[in-house]
This record gives structure tokens, C-alpha cells and sequence, in this order.
């Protein structure tokens, strides 16, 4: 009986999955100068269900706005307005 | 990608740049809202005070953050008083918090002493000080959130709405293949010459018999 192919599963698995090279920033979509740490919803997309804020790879942020963004949620934590742990 | 720092410095000589990071970089990728007149500057402060609080202690709060703003001759954009709202964690033992955002205009040099007082200042439960970007749109905030939720939560209605439409949708089709399919019986009327034929026919028949 021949091996187990688990590189051919990962293979398929990874077509499946998009190219993370391909997403855009939505905040260079939209030309975002400044993000507020009142704007909940502007940030609430790019927080996930433990508070902590979304790797680039997965949200698809450009690192200037990747850092205005993390300013702002600090800002946000620091005022009570978001969960520093959940 | 990178590059060496005499071109940013060559580039300024080019572009009007206001100055340059503590890696060589300019700084001037988000500019500050430009004031009336070049001494001042305009600072937005949030204020968090416990909830529920006294009307009395309330007023006397707000009355001394008023003092100190105006000992250091800041004169006030906009006072927008959210209220009482929840906070994500216990601060100071309090779940609740009431939420005074203010824009003002003063001279920067009195900023740390501001600073300095809020910090000591009894009643307060946080505040946070900072500089609004150029062309920062200074209106009130305190409804936009309320706005979102009513939207967040209209949204959701209508998905499950939707979803329980699809549900009965599927169910009423399964419903539909599953039944047994009636014949299609032809309730056209025979034509009468057709009918007289037949009988003419079977008549015939039975005699040749």
C-alpha cells in the first residue's frame, strides 16, 4: 500500500484558498488619512473575537495604515472603548 | 523598499517637508490641523468620569476641567458630551463611564501642565490628549455609534429573515417533489362525430360476430 500523499492535500488545500499577495487595503481603497480611535466600526473588521488586532497577512492592511490602525486601537484600549483581552 | 537617507534629504530640498523621523524619514505623511494664528494649535481631550455620579459632583468636575483649560487660556471648538456608556473593562471599579470629548485651541508649551493637572485631578478616570490631523472633520460623535448599531442590528434582522425565507423555500419545494404526480386527465369533450363513429363501429363489429 503506497503512503499517504499529504503534500497533494496541502497543495489542493492552498489552491482553495486565495493568494493573501492578492487582497487589497480597504483603507487605501477608501484614501483613509487618519483613523479614529472613537470610529468602533471603522476598527471592529480588523479586531478579531480576543481583542487582538489582525496580522496583515490576514486582514490584507498596508503597513502605513496597519500602524495607524494599531495606534488608534491603543488609543481606543486605553479609554475603555475596546477590550485590551477578551 | 528602502532608501538611503540623502535622497529623503534631497527630496527636501524639492518638497516642502516639515521635518525628519528618528529614521530618516519625513514626518510630514500626517500633518496637523493648522490653527488660527501660528502660537496655537488645536488639541482634541477625552475625559472619562465614573457613572453613576452625583449631579452636584458632576458639575463640580466638569466646572474644574473647564478651570484648567482656561488658566492656560485654551479657548473651546467643541464640547461633545457622550454620556453614560459601557467600558470593555473595570476601570477604577466602575463598568460605566461617562465620556466628554472637547476640541480645543491653545499654545502648545501648556500642554504637559494640562496634562500633569487632569492626571491628579480627582473624579477623573482617564484622559487622553491628542493632536486631530489636517482637515479633521470636528463634529459630534456621540449619535454616529448609536446610528451603527441600529444598522448592525437591522442588517441582522434582515439576514435571518432572509435565511428563514429560504428555509420555508426549500422545504415547501421537498414538499412539492416529494407528492405523488397526478395524471393529466383530458376533460376535452370528445367531438360528436368521432363518438358516433366508435359506437357505429362497435355496433358493426358485435353483428359480424
Amino acid at each position: 500500500m503506497p503512503p499517504p500523499n499529504h503534500n497533494k492535500n496541502r497543495q489542493q488545500k492552498n489552491q482553495n484558498r486565495g493568494d493573501p499577495r492578492q487582497k487589497k487595503c480597504d483603507f487605501c481603497e477608501k484614501d483613509v488619512v487618519y483613523i479614529d480611535y472613537k470610529d468602533y466600526p471603522a476598527m471592529k473588521p480588523f479586531i478579531d473575537y480576543f481583542g487582538n488586532i489582525r496580522a496583515r497577512y490576514y486582514s490584507g492592511v498596508c503597513l502605513k495604515h496597519q500602524k495607524m490602525l494599531r495606534l488608534s486601537v491603543e488609543r481606543a484600549r486605553f479609554l475603555g472603548m475596546l477590550a485590551y483581552r477578551k | 523598499m528602502t532608501f538611503p537617507i540623502h535622497l529623503y534629504r534631497f527630496l527636501a530640498l524639492l518638497v516642502p517637508v516639515r521635518g525628519f523621523g528618528p529614521h530618516g524619514f519625513p514626518t510630514n505623511s500626517m500633518p496637523v490641523h493648522t490653527p488660527s494664528s501660528e502660537d496655537t494649535r488645536i488639541y482634541e481631550c477625552a475625559v472619562l468620569y465614573p457613572s453613576p455620579i452625583n449631579q452636584k459632583e458632576e458639575n463640580e468636575l466638569l466646572k474644574a476641567i473647564d478651570e484648567i483649560f482656561a488658566e492656560a487660556k485654551a479657548t473651546v471648538i467643541l464640547k461633545d458630551a457622550w454620556g453614560e456608556r459601557g467600558l470593555a473593562y473595570k476601570i477604577g471599579g466602575f463598568e460605566e463611564a461617562n465620556v466628554l470629548i472637547a476640541y480645543y485651541e491653545m499654545d502648545p508649551s501648556k500642554i504637559k501642565e494640562i496634562d500633569r493637572q487632569l492626571s491628579i485631578l480627582k473624579g477623573v478616570l482617564r484622559h487622553l490628549i491628542v493632536k486631530p490631523v489636517k482637515n479633521y472633520d470636528i463634529a459630534p460623535m456621540a449619535d454616529r455609534l448609536d446610528q451603527w448599531k441600529e444598522q448592525v442590528r437591522v442588517d441582522r434582522e434582515t439576514r435571518v429573515r432572509e435565511k428563514e425565507e429560504k428555509k420555508l423555500k426549500q422545504v415547501v419545494d421537498k414538499v412539492k417533489r416529494a407528492a405523488p404526480k397526478k395524471k393529466v386527465v383530458d376533460d376535452k369533450p370528445m367531438p360528436t362525430e368521432t363518438v358516433s363513429q366508435g359506437v357505429d363501429k362497435l355496433i358493426s363489429d358485435d353483428l359480424n360476430i
